[in-house]
């Protein structure tokens, strides 16, 4: 998948320049909200437990200032991104051990046209494993600025 | 309670997802070192459903990959077979759990 197609997935109701949370709970809390807001996400509680078990089969804390809460619920109809960022940064227990930066919340339902699924996860840490494309997005403060970053323009 | 059983149904199958692509996730570069204690909260959901429950559920992942489909704007996830609107109506309020006519899935409302 290369990052045009990649920048599909992401919407500017599923974007929060600055989250409010102050750890680990509170960020997935917060992203998995917007999901909940925008109405794509009815049962809260189902997708929210499928991320407490996604964690405790490892954390999505990947390193470098990075994390991608991700799994498949039957309670999704399609596939979505949900992006937040933390300019403090929150403790994730990234498998680095720092503190967490930019969070790629990916929700996917149990079976998506065209198994776009785990190619998402892959470009996604493919951009992630830029430098420049970090310190880039570390520093977005609306979605216009967001955006160009994961399209690679 | 039959609806309790459905929500169970559906977190069972989201952990059944997330085993099933385990290894794909590692070759990504997720940490995947809680396996033994995610197959470990699975065994304990799924001890909460009775064993026909289990068994009907079993049987149909066996059989069609997924046992439980959302259903969106009357639309059967599974085979994309328009359900009845009465149906719909049903599922979302009544505490039967209702199989999709076509492919025999299990199916759940998101709307």
């Amino acid at each position: 998948m290369n990052q045009s197609e990649l920048s599909r997935y992401f919407s500017e109701h599923l974007f929060i320049p600055q989250l409010k949370a102050k750890n680990k709970e509170q960020a997935i809390s917060e992203l998995l909200d917007l999901f909940v807001k925008e109405k794509y996400i009815r049962n809260r509680e189902i997708v929210l437990e499928m991320l407490h078990q996604r964690e405790k089969l490892g954390s999505t804390g990947i390193g470098k200032g990075v994390a991608i809460p991700h799994g498949r619920t039957t309670a999704a109809s399609h596939v979505l991104i949900a992006f937040g960022k933390s300019d403090a940064g929150i403790n994730f227990d990234a498998i680095d051990g720092k503190p967490v930066h930019l969070f790629f919340m990916v929700i996917a339902p149990p079976n998506d046209e065209g198994n776009t699924y785990l190619p998402i996860l892959g470009a996604l840490v493919t951009l992630l494993n830029e430098k420049n494309n970090r310190d880039m997005l570390a520093k977005v403060k609306s979605f216009a600025e967001f955006l160009p970053i994961i399209t690679g323009e | 309670m039959i609806k309790k059983d459905l929500e169970v149904l559906v977190s069972l199958q989201d952990i059944d997802l997330m085993i099933e692509e385990t290894s794909e996730v590692e070759k990504l570069g997720f940490s995947v070192s809680g396996y033994t204690e995610l197959r470990k909260a699975r065994e304990e959901l799924a001890a909460t459903l009775s064993k026909p429950m289990l068994f009907r559920y079993e049987r149909l992942r066996a059989k069609l990959k997924r046992a439980i489909v959302p259903v969106k704007n009357d639309i059967c996830l599974g085979c994309f077979l328009r359900q009845p609107t009465s149906l719909g109506i049903k599922g979302r309020e009544d505490e039967e759990i209702f199989t999709c006519e076509n492919c025999g899935r299990m199916l759940y409302w998101l709307d």
